[in-house]
């Protein structure tokens, strides 16, 4: 048993009846009905209450007061329904319904519809159209509500026993689809002026958002959306951005045009959440990324990745970024473009020889910028980084040896003492920067064979910085490189730890002599193979540095019977004691400045020929050694005539005038300065040595083998060698091993080698 | 030497005499037909080798230019390197005793004449690819300075103007490309050269500069293609 409860007004909630046995209550009467026995209803209820209802409808259609009340109408329903009405109510209602939807349409069929002149007057007219047909989708839900509540019952009884029917509320969107939505005119005014709207609001015009809307719903609620609505709409949206895209591609630089399509791209997500279908969002949303973006991707980037990039502008990057990344194809494209602007720059960084001495700086500058790009606006995608990697790797070697030289000179400089510019962190830094760089580089034999001989003046002269910092240095290198690579150079520190402990047992040998000397010699054993080679050279010194040589020469075979030392006087430097006019003065010069000075102890002046022979200088070393006490900073010589190179005539005196704000005066910078010819020798030992790696693997791989076509040969030297070759290398040392008889042609088939053992 | 007239045996003593004969010593009687040629002979070789080489052992400069007339050859003929080249001689413009009767004993000549009706041969020869191919190596020796690995490349030109001026239509152009900077050729690049010449279209579609050729070939061909192109 089910109980209907009415309470006050219009409001009435129920459950789903069993319409057998119902306990009703009837405005005056109150009665029991069981289905056994039911009193027959007065011939004219079902008429007469018919006639209230449809009343009530007409009023409610009307916005008129209804006369009835509520509770009562709803109780007519109910009775009827007991009576089985219920299909006759059922299609009478419909037919109410139904010929008050039809008689809506003429509002809209006598709309004026021809242009007027002014575009102005025109939209208004739309949008009256608009504003009036919202109010009748609007009140014709209002109303259907209203009918539905008073049908209620009928609603949840009848209707849902027969599952064909449809609801009072799908009656009502039926009705209204039929007679108003589905008619041509009205439905095609109706979308062109939502879309004339949605147009306006994207140039710029605010526009009744809430009308749109309800509309928008209407449509959907209707089921006509998609057909009647979204498609057009999407084309629209196709043809608008396309224009605009062509538009302000030309008129708009890149970052502006960025924006821009940030903008538009809220705009439109805005438009979904404020009054488009939820459903259009994925096909509006790419769309205008396609126009907007797809269809411009090369365009965007070849007009303005460069600046972008060498302007640093990370957010404008980030942005072009994030708006790649939607796109199909978008970020390839950038990665692509990424790629090809690093290969360019950085190629003009290592290809401009005017530019040499800023080039490491530079590459590293380089480099930090990008890695900034990479993490800041790439959101450190892995395929971006590689394709830093790579086309860095391309471009350092498009310029073979250079950089590696360079490299190694830029390290030199960090670890000179009187560089004080960085800090013990900065500097650690710095060089784990320059690795990484180094990293890139085919061809390392050019590194260090540059860094042996920078790392061996700085130990010799002393000018090494800071021992942490070169060790520092050295395990970075065995780190990249391996310990075959840093063994010599860990043989040089060696020696210098080693030669201190034998001068300590020297200084003790020397206080046991007889004959102490007033000059103090201090010695660097140098294991030839470990330090670059240099070229010996003879020189005259003084009795007094012979004989001290001597002595050392004599204690040292003492220790070590079987070795052979060989003196370098390039390498020596000294400290001597001056007296000029305005007091003493300490000079650190080399050897050979030493040995010039020397001389001013004999004589007043001598010509550069005199001193040549007196000193067996050789000739080139001996100028640069003459400009340096006469010609440069501090001049404690006096050259006639003047000037800054020395000439073959020139004569030289001891300046006497000299004055120094300091006591102690370095002048043997010289030693430091590389000269061209050390520069061209080093290099070209290198290559001297690459000729000899590739002899020994030639004559390796044909003793393996035996016969072998000149192609296979190839490709193994390829696999084997360490640096970078170019095939017509390969054959001059294939043609030079042939001619010295290690192998030979094959008599029939000249591309064919044999080894000769 | 004068020649020793050989006695033929009286017709009547025939039978008695060669009985005594065949016991003692064997008689060689050579068959002679109608305008026959005489067999070689060592020895006569040799006076012909002294009637140039005079008391010595060695055909120099001098003697050969005589040998060359004699013959009907002049001496930068090629003939004279087919020659030389079946007489294995080391040097040119020498022959050696030995170099001289061994080869001329192959050749089955012993004096001018017979030398004379071999020439046709030996040009045959040239036509022979893998005879070719052996006297052209072995000119490379034969004609470079003992002292020396190279060939100069003055004789190298000649030299190549013998064997390949005619046969070769690149031989003009090689010709003038050697006289930039090569002071001469090795053994390899002498063989390549022939190789080059065997194989190589002469529009140089063909030439690989990734293959074996020697470094020389690949400068000629580079060079050649950028004289063209300008």
């Amino acid at each position: 048993m089910f109980i209907y409860q009415i309470t006050g007004g219009s409001k009435v909630c129920g459950v789903g009846a069993t319409p057998s046995l119902v306990h009703c209550r009837i405005n005056k009467h109150c009665c029991s009905l069981f289905a056994t026995d039911r009193p027959k209803l007065a011939e004219n209820y079902t008429e007469d209450t018919w006639l209230k209802l449809r009343d009530a409808v007409g009023a409610i259609q009307n916005s008129t007061s209804i006369k009835y009340n509520l509770e009562e109408l709803y109780q007519a329903v109910e009775n009827l329904c007991s009576y089985k009405v219920s299909p006759t109510l059922y299609k009478q209602l419909r037919q109410v319904c139904e010929d008050h939807v039809q008689a809506q349409i003429h509002q809209f069929r006598e709309y004026p519809f021809f242009c007027t002149q002014h575009c102005q007057e025109k939209s208004l007219d739309n949008l009256s159209f608009l504003k009036r047909m919202n109010r009748c989708w609007q009140d014709h839900c209002r109303q259907t509500i209203m009918i539905r509540s008073i049908f209620l019952f009928l609603d949840r009884t009848y209707v849902l026993q027969n599952s064909l029917l449809p609801s009072i509320w799908d009656t009502g969107l039926e009705l209204f689809r039929t007679h108003i939505v589905s008619d041509s005119a009205v439905q095609k005014r109706t979308v062109e002026g939502i879309l004339e709207q949605i147009e306006l609001e994207r140039n710029g015009e605010t526009v009744d958002r809430s009308l749109l809307r309800s509309l928008l719903g209407m449509l959907s609620d209707l089921q006509v959306y998609k057909d009647s609505f979204e498609e057009r709409f999407l084309t629209e949206t196709n043809r608008l951005y396309a224009a605009e895209g062509q538009r302000l591609m030309q008129e708009r630089d890149v970052p502006e045009y960025l924006h821009h399509v940030s903008r538009r791209l809220e705009e439109e997500n805005d438009r979904i959440v404020s009054y488009l279908d939820q459903s259009t969002q994925k096909p509006l949303i790419s769309c205008v990324e396609k126009q907007l973006l797809g269809e411009h991707m090369t365009a965007i980037l070849q007009k303005g990745l460069s600046t972008l990039l060498d302007e640093n502008r990370v957010t404008e990057l980030a942005l072009l970024y994030q708006l790649f990344s939607k796109v199909k194809g978008g970020l390839p494209t950038l990665l692509q473009f990424w790629r090809d602007y690093i290969k360019s720059f950085g190629g003009e960084i290592v290809c401009t020889p005017e530019k040499d001495k800023d080039m490491v700086q530079e590459l590293l500058d380089f480099k930090d910028k990008m890695d900034n790009v990479a993490q800041t606006c790439f959101a450190r995608n892995e395929s971006f980084i590689n394709a830093m990697k790579e086309a860095f790797e391309t471009f350092i070697n498009k310029r073979p040896n250079k950089p590696a030289e360079l490299i190694a000179k830029y390290v030199d400089s960090k670890l000179r003492a009187g560089n004080k510019e960085a800090t013990e962190e900065e500097l650690e830094r710095i060089l784990d920067k320059i690795m990484i760089i180094f990293r890139f580089i085919h061809g390392k034999d050019v590194f260090e064979a540059f860094y042996k001989k920078d790392l061996a003046k700085r130990l010799l002269v002393g000018k090494s910085a800071s021992v942490d910092a070169e060790k520092s240095m050295l395990s970075k290198l065995k780190h990249e490189c391996g310990a075959a690579f840093t063994s010599k150079l860990e043989g040089m520190f060696k020696d210098m730890e080693l030669s201190k402990d034998i001068m300590i047992q020297f200084k003790q040998y020397m206080q046991n002599q007889s004959e102490p000397s007033n000059i103090e010699l201090t010695v660097n054993i140098l294991t030839m193979g470990y330090w670059p080679s240099y070229t010996p050279m003879e020189v005259h010194l003084p009795p007094e540095m012979v004989k001290l040589q001597e002595v050392f020469k004599l204690f040292y075979l003492g220790k070590h019977s079987g070795r052979k030392l060989q003196w370098q006087p390039t390498l020596g430097h000294a400290v001597l004691k001056a007296e000029f006019k305005e007091g003493k003065k300490e000079l650190q010069v080399s050897l050979f400045q030493t040995l010039v000075l020397l001389m001013f102890n004999e004589g007043e002046e001598f010509s550069m020929e005199e001193i040549r022979t007196a000193t067996g200088i050789e000739e080139g070393e001996l100028r640069r050694t003459l400009q340096s006490l006469a010609c440069g900073k501090a001049r404690v010589l006096n050259k006639n005539p003047r000037g800054k190179d020395v000439e073959d005539g020139d004569r030289f005196n001891f300046n006497n005038d000299f004055k120094h704000k300091l006591f102690r005066i370095k002048i043997n910078q010289i030693q430091m300065k590389e000269t061209v010819e050390e520069q061209v020798s080093t290099t070209e030992r290198v290559f001297q040595d690459r000729q000899y790696q590739i002899d020994a693997a030639v004559v390796r791989i044909m003793k393996m083998r035996k016969t072998l076509s000149h192609n296979l040969l190839v490709s193994e030297l390829y696999n084997q060698l360490k640096f970078p070759v170019k095939p017509g290398d390969l054959k001059k040392r294939i043609e030079s091993l042939i001619d010295r008889d290690y192998m030979e042609r094959d008599k029939e088939t000249p591309n064919q080698y044999h080894y000769v053992a | 030497m004068p020649v020793k007239k050989r006695k033929l045996p009286d017709a009547g003593d025939h039978e008695h005499r060669c009985k005594l004969s065949s016991l003692s010593r064997p008689h060689i009687r050579p068959v002679k037909p109608v305008g026959a040629v005489r067999s070689f002979s060592g020895k006569r070789c040799l006076t012909w080798f002294h009637e140039y080489a005079g008391p010595g052992t060695v055909v120099g400069p001098e003697a050969m230019a005589k040998f060359c007339e004699d013959v009907g050859v002049e001496p930068e003929n090629v003939l004279m390197l087919v020659l030389a080249w079946h007489l294995e001689a080391a040097n040119m413009g020498f022959f050696t005793r030995d170099e001289w009767l061994r080869g001329m004993t192959v050749l089955q000549c012993d004096c001018t004449e017979r030398l004379q009706s071999k020439l046709d041969y030996l040009r045959s020869e040239l036509n022979d690819a893998a005879a070719f191919k052996n006297i052209y190596r072995y000119a490379f020796d034969f004609s470079r300075d003992k002292n020396q690995r190279v060939l100069d490349m003055d004789t190298a030109k000649s030299m190549l103007d013998l064997l390949l001026g005619r046969t070769w239509p690149l031989f003009p152009v090689f010709h003038r490309f050697l006289e930039s900077k090569y002071k001469g050729l090795n053994k390899d690049q002498w063989y390549n050269v022939l190789e080059f010449s065997r194989t190589i279209n002469p529009d140089l579609s063909n030439y690989d500069e990734d293959g074996a050729w020697p470094v020389l070939l690949d400068e000629f061909v580079e060079w050649r293609k950028s004289c063209s192109a300008s």
